[in-house]
């Protein structure tokens, strides 16, 4: 699904991805850990177009995607999540869910002014999915609060939320689970897993809680001064020597 | 000038910049681009329509709607910059633009002019009526204009196409991460609103009849500023309510000339001091403006 070669990205002198190569099979879900700093995030720039990389090719579906916008691999059906959540500050819960749902009419002046029909049933029918959405993200309640007035943690919860009304082949989530409590993160989890189960999505995700990523991963990957150090089933990483040092180093 | 005909010319003016202030709100209050060169698209469609008028003859139907495709034209234009330039240097070139544009009319001319500007434009439908009904006949082609442009942009906004605007306005990154091309909506926003704002261009030059560079300063812009600071950003009511309020200020102060022994050089500047105290208020204590952006809200209940 995505295939990752040799990705390079400098930062000045600091090299953030040194030759990072990663696969990502269809149907699967894979985490990517490693200590802070390590590259993580910087990969997830390159690889979603958000940053421009100095080495190195990016497949997804087979096709090249480096170099591309953000929004044209976003279109190709690769999405992510940010690390800081983001969420249009006067755009209600419920709206910012409709803003990212997929087959949307109108994003034009001309449809805007003569497609209302159209509008309407497409709206209609995004706003039934988004609700069934926000009830399993426990944000039902909140549909039409501004983004801007939730907590961090809802923030996330809608950041996912957005990505699921996006629907597309492949997700990119950065710390989904950071800072949303312990139950929801279990619920979060769950519906991660259907999802992927369902719907036969590829997940790569980020994540700093080995708890989330040995329920969910099948395979992760380890990242250390943007290198890859180690990959294989979340077992065998936690008993990897290199794995260890990398995140205990220096105790 | 009677009472009367002086209340028809200032609501005229009125509509005039209400045109402005909602053309401009979309691209600031929706969009969430700082465009400090607005005067631009109303010097253009200023221009376009009275020398197409005066040069060609063309039916004046024709003329505003040549008006408003060149300035929309040039509100594409405008916004080819912004795929490089942050919000904040892209606001200092549309600043430059507007400039580069009065610029050209003072000294282009063979085409437009000169200093002495475009004299004796013909008005629309002139010959149907009276030297004393005409006014009247005029304000209601504006008012009817505004209606229109009002309930336009009204159905452009409440869509797809306005939610995004507004996710671009907040958080360019994430409209980007959910595959929009925010470059294009960008462009379409510019083009909307530079086609309004060379419709009250091409009022205003077939209602004064007598256009020069004089008239496109950049303070123009500045007061289409305070009028949606004032009146309220992120809804169509507030860019109205604050270019009547604005004019309002500006016409009693005129007045107020009369009483107070002050040079009118004197008075012009000290209108402005007031008005940007006046914005700065605004920012201070009601940065929304008076009629604040309102909230989508749907009933649950509906939805099912």
């Amino acid at each position: 699904m995505l295939k990752v070669k040799d990705l390079q990205k400098k930062f000045g002198n600091l090299r953030a991805l040194d030759g990072v190569s990663i696969e990502v099979e269809a149907d699967s879900v894979v985490g990517l850990i490693g200590p802070n700093g390590s590259g993580k995030s910087t990969l997830f720039n390159v690889v979603s177009g958000f940053y421009e990389k100095d080495g190195g090719e990016v497949y997804f579906k087979g096709e090249r995607i480096d170099g591309l916008t953000p929004d044209a691999i976003a279109k190709k059906g690769l999405c992510r999540t940010f690390q800081i959540a983001k969420a249009p500050e006067r755009l209600t819960v419920l709206e910012n869910m409709l803003l990212a749902a997929e087959g949307q009419v109108a994003e034009n002046p001309i449809s805007a002014l003569f497609a209302r029909r159209r509008i309407a049933r497409v709206e209609r029918k995004n706003l039934e999915k988004a609700m069934d959405l926000l009830e399993i993200l426990k944000l039902t309640e909140l549909m039409n609060e501004y983004a801007g007035d939730l907590s961090g943690g809802q923030k996330k919860l809608l950041s996912l939320g957005r990505v699921f009304m996006r629907n597309p082949d492949m997700i990119l989530l950065d710390e989904p689970t950071a800072g949303v409590n312990p139950t929801l993160t279990t619920q979060l989890i769950k519906v991660i897993r259907e999802l992927q189960k369902k719907e036969h999505k590829s997940v790569l995700i980020i994540e700093h809680s080995m708890k989330v990523i040995s329920s969910i991963c099948d395979k992760v990957f380890v990242l250390n001064y943007g290198q890859v150090i180690a990959e294989g089933t979340p077992e065998e990483i936690q008993k990897n020597d290199k794995v260890l040092e990398a995140y205990l180093g220096g105790v | 000038m009677t009472i009367v005909n002086f209340l028809i010319y200032f609501l005229i003016m009125v509509g005039i910049y209400a045109l402005l202030a909602m053309s401009l709100n979309l691209q600031v209050g929706y969009a969430g681009l700082i465009n400090f060169g607005q005067v631009v698209f109303f010097c253009i469609g200023a221009y376009t329509s009275s020398l197409l008028a005066t040069k060609t003859g063309l039916p004046l139907l024709f003329c505003f709607l040549l008006a408003m495709i060149v300035s929309g034209f040039f509100g594409y234009v405008m916004s080819i910059p912004t795929k490089s330039l942050k919000s904040d240097y892209w606001a200092i070139a549309t600043l430059a633009a507007a400039e580069v544009f009065r610029l050209v009319a003072l000294n282009e001319g063979w085409l437009t002019g000169g200093p002495f500007g475009v004299m004796s434009i013909p008005q629309p439908l002139r010959f149907l009526f009276s030297m004393e009904n005409y006014p009247l006949f005029y304000l209601f082609l504006v008012t009817l204009c505004v209606i229109i442009v009002f309930f336009a942009l009204a159905l452009i906004t409440d869509s797809p196409f306005g939610r995004d605007l507004k996710a671009i306005r907040e958080e360019e990154d994430l409209c980007l991460s959910l595959g929009k091309n925010t470059r294009k909506l960008k462009l379409e926003a510019m083009v909307v609103g530079g086609m309004v704002g060379g419709l009250a261009g091409a009022l205003f030059a077939h209602y004064v009849t007598f256009i020069s560079p004089e008239n496109f300063w950049p303070i123009e812009t500045f007061l289409l500023w305070a009028m949606i600071i004032v009146g309220g950003r992120g809804n169509h009511a507030g860019a109205i309510l604050g270019a009547a309020l604005i004019q309002i200020f500006n016409v009693s102060t005129r007045f107020i000339g009369e009483y107070v022994s002050l040079g009118s050089d004197s008075m012009a500047s000290l209108r402005m001091v007031i008005i940007g105290f006046l914005i700065i208020i605004f920012v201070s204590y009601r940065p929304e403006g008076i009629i604040k952006e309102k909230k989508k809200v749907y009933d649950p209940r509906n939805i099912r």
